[in-house]
C-alpha cells in the first residue's frame, strides 16, 4: 500500500532521515519505535506531506506522491493523521469535529455526517459528548475524539504520531483500547510510539529508528526478545530485560546473583526490590531444578521504569506443568517464601512452552 | 558462610555470618552433624551476623531441629532480625520455633 524509497529529509544542515526504505502492507500494524530525535515523527509527516522530503519517494498504492502534480489533499484523505497534541478544533463542538471535514471536503450531506459521526463518537465510547467543546474533555478523551475525527474520512491508513505520550498515565490505557480495537478490526496504522509493550502487542512489524534510517525491523518477537543489532539491544534493554538461559542443574547460583545485582544497579532498583528479587530467583530455581535435568529454562525478568515494577518469567518446553503446582514441590517453604515475595502468579501454555509469570510484590 | 561454634554456660553457640542458601547449607549441616555426632545437644545459633536465608538454609535448620529431637537435646535461635526475620515469618518459621533477643537469653532457657 505505501512504498518508501531512499526517503531524506535534512532541515537546513540537519539530516534527520538519511535513507529510510520500507513497504506498509494493507491491513498492517506498523510500530516504530526509537530515541528521541531519530526521525520518527519527521518520517510520520513525510507520509503525509507534511513535510516536504528532501530525497526518495513515497508511493501510496502506486501512486508517486512526491510527483508535483499529485493531488496532495486526496493523498491526505486516504491516509489520515494523529497528533500528540490531538489538534481538534477548539471552536467547533466534539460533533462539529468530526463532520466538518466530510461535509466540506467530500460534499456529504450533514444529517449523513452527522449520523456517521455519532457512530464514531459511540465507537470510541464518547457518544454523549458530542455536543461538548474540546475544553470540557480530558487529554484522553481529547484524543478519542482526534481518532475518531480521523475515521468520520474514512482513510485507508491511519498515521499516529506518539498518540499517547501528552497523556497523563490513567487516561493512557483508554485510548490504547481504541487504537487495539482499530487493528483487530484490520485498520492499517503506522503508530510512532513510546508504549513498548503495547506496540508488542498490537503491531505486525516493528521498526527500530535510529540513525536517520529504520536501523532494525522486525516482528514484535523479534525486535523486543531477540534484537540482533547493538543500538536495537541497547535501546530494548533499558525498559527491560535480563535473559539467561540454564541449560543444567550445576547453574552458578553466585554468578546468577552478580549479574542480577548488575541489572538492579543498572535500573537504580531500591534495595529492597533487589534482596527480595535474589530470593525470589534462588527459590525458582530451586523448583525448576529438576526440570533442569531435562531441558533448558529460559529466565527473563523485566523491569518497568514507568512502574517501577519487576516480572520475572520462567519458561521451559516439556509436558504442560506449572513448577508451581505444591504437589510437586518436596514441602512448602520454597512456595509460601515465593508467594509473599510476588503478588500474582500467572501459568499458561504458550507456543507449546511452560510460561509462569511471577510480579514481585512491591515494597 | 562463616560457621563458629563455642561452648557457653552448658550449651553449644553456632555463630552464623553471610549467606545460608542452596550453596552453603550443605556445609552447614554436615558441620551441625559433626557437632551433635560428638556429644552436644543442647545448642543455640546466633543469627546476629548472617545476612540471607533461603528454604534451603530453613531446610537446614528443620534437619538440626530433627536430629536434636532425636536425642533429646534442644535448639534455641538468637538475633534472628532483618531479612533473615523476614524470610522467618515468610515460611511460618517464626512459630514454629524458639526465638530470643539474644544469646544471654537463649542460653538461659536452656533448661
Amino acid at each position: 500500500m505505501i512504498r518508501v524509497e531512499h526517503l531524506a529529509k535534512s532541515f537546513g544542515d540537519v539530516t534527520v532521515l538519511r535513507d529510510v526504505s520500507m513497504e506498509i502492507n494493507s491491513g498492517e500494524v506498523i510500530s516504530i519505535i526509537g530515541p528521541s530525535g531519530t526521525g520518527k515523527s519527521t518520517f510520520l509527516r513525510c507520509l503525509n506531506l507534511l513535510e516536504r522530503p528532501s530525497g526518495g519517494s513515497i508511493q501510496i498504492d502506486g501512486v508517486d506522491v512526491l510527483d508535483r502534480k499529485t493531488d496532495v489533499a486526496k493523498i491526505r484523505q486516504k491516509m489520515n493523521m494523529v497528533f500528540q497534541s490531538f489538534n481538534l478544533f477548539a471552536h467547533l463542538s466534539v460533533l462539529e469535529n468530526l463532520t466538518i471535514a466530510p461535509i466540506k471536503l467530500r460534499g456529504m450531506p450533514r444529517q449523513e455526517a452527522e449520523s456517521k459521526s455519532l457512530e464514531l463518537l459511540r465507537l470510541v465510547g464518547l457518544g454523549e459528548r458530542a455536543a461538548d467543546f474540546p475544553d470540557e474533555l480530558s487529554g484522553g478523551q481529547k484524543q478519542r475524539v482526534a481518532i475518531a475525527r480521523c475515521l468520520a474520512m474514512e482513510p485507508a491508513i491511519i498515521l499516529l504520531d506518539e498518540p499517547t505520550s501528552a497523556l497523563d498515565p490513567t487516561t493512557v490505557s483508554e485510548v490504547l483500547a481504541v487504537i487495539r480495537r482499530l487493528a483487530r478490526d484490520g485498520m492499517t496504522m503506522a503508530i510512532v510510539t513510546h508504549e513498548m509493550a503495547f506496540a508488542r502487542d498490537v503491531s505486525n512489524r516493528v521498526f527500530y529508528m535510529d540513525e536517520g534510517l529504520i536501523y532494525e525491523e522486525g516482528t514484535p518477537q523479534q525486535i523486543f526478545d531477540h534484537p540482533t543489532r547493538e543500538k536495537t539491544r541497547a535501546f530494548i534493554n533499558r525498559i527491560r530485560s535480563f535473559n539467561r538461559r540454564l541449560t543444567s542443574p550445576d547453574y552458578d547460583l553466585y554468578a546468577m546473583n552478580a549479574e542480577i545485582e548488575a541489572f538492579c544497579e543498572k535500573h537504580i532498583l531500591p534495595r529492597k526490590t533487589r534482596e527480595s528479587l535474589l530470593l525470589l530467583v534462588e527459590e525458582m530455581l530451586q523448583v525448576y531444578a529438576p526440570y533442569l535435568r531435562a531441558g533448558a529454562l529460559d529466565l527473563t525478568i523485566r523491569y518497568s521504569e514507568k512502574n517501577e515494577s519487576v516480572e520475572s518469567i520462567w519458561e521451559t518446553a516439556g509436558e504442560p506443568a506449572n513448577p508451581l503446582d505444591s504437589d510437586r514441590l518436596p514441602d512448602e517453604l520454597g512456595l509460601s517464601i515465593i508467594r509473599s515475595l510476588t503478588d500474582s502468579s500467572d501459568y499458561r501454555r504458550v507456543n507449546d512452552r511452560n510460561r509462569l509469570t511471577l510480579h514481585l510484590r512491591q515494597a | 558462610m562463616e560457621f563458629q561454634a563455642r561452648k557457653e554456660a552448658g550449651g553449644v553457640v553456632v555463630v552464623l555470618g553471610g549467606r545460608l542458601d542452596a550453596v552453603t547449607a550443605p556445609e552447614y549441616e554436615r558441620r551441625i552433624h559433626e557437632l551433635v555426632d560428638g556429644g552436644d545437644a543442647r545448642f543455640v545459633i546466633d543469627f546476629e551476623r548472617l545476612d540471607y536465608i533461603s528454604s534451603a538454609g530453613l531446610r537446614g535448620l528443620l534437619v538440626t531441629a530433627r536430629l536434636l529431637k532425636a536425642k533429646g537435646g534442644q535448639l534455641r535461635f538468637a538475633n534472628v532480625q532483618g531479612g533473615v526475620r523476614a524470610v522467618f515469618e515468610m515460611s511460618g518459621f517464626g512459630s514454629m520455633f524458639q526465638l530470643d533477643e539474644s544469646v544471654t537469653a537463649a542460653l538461659a532457657a536452656l533448661s
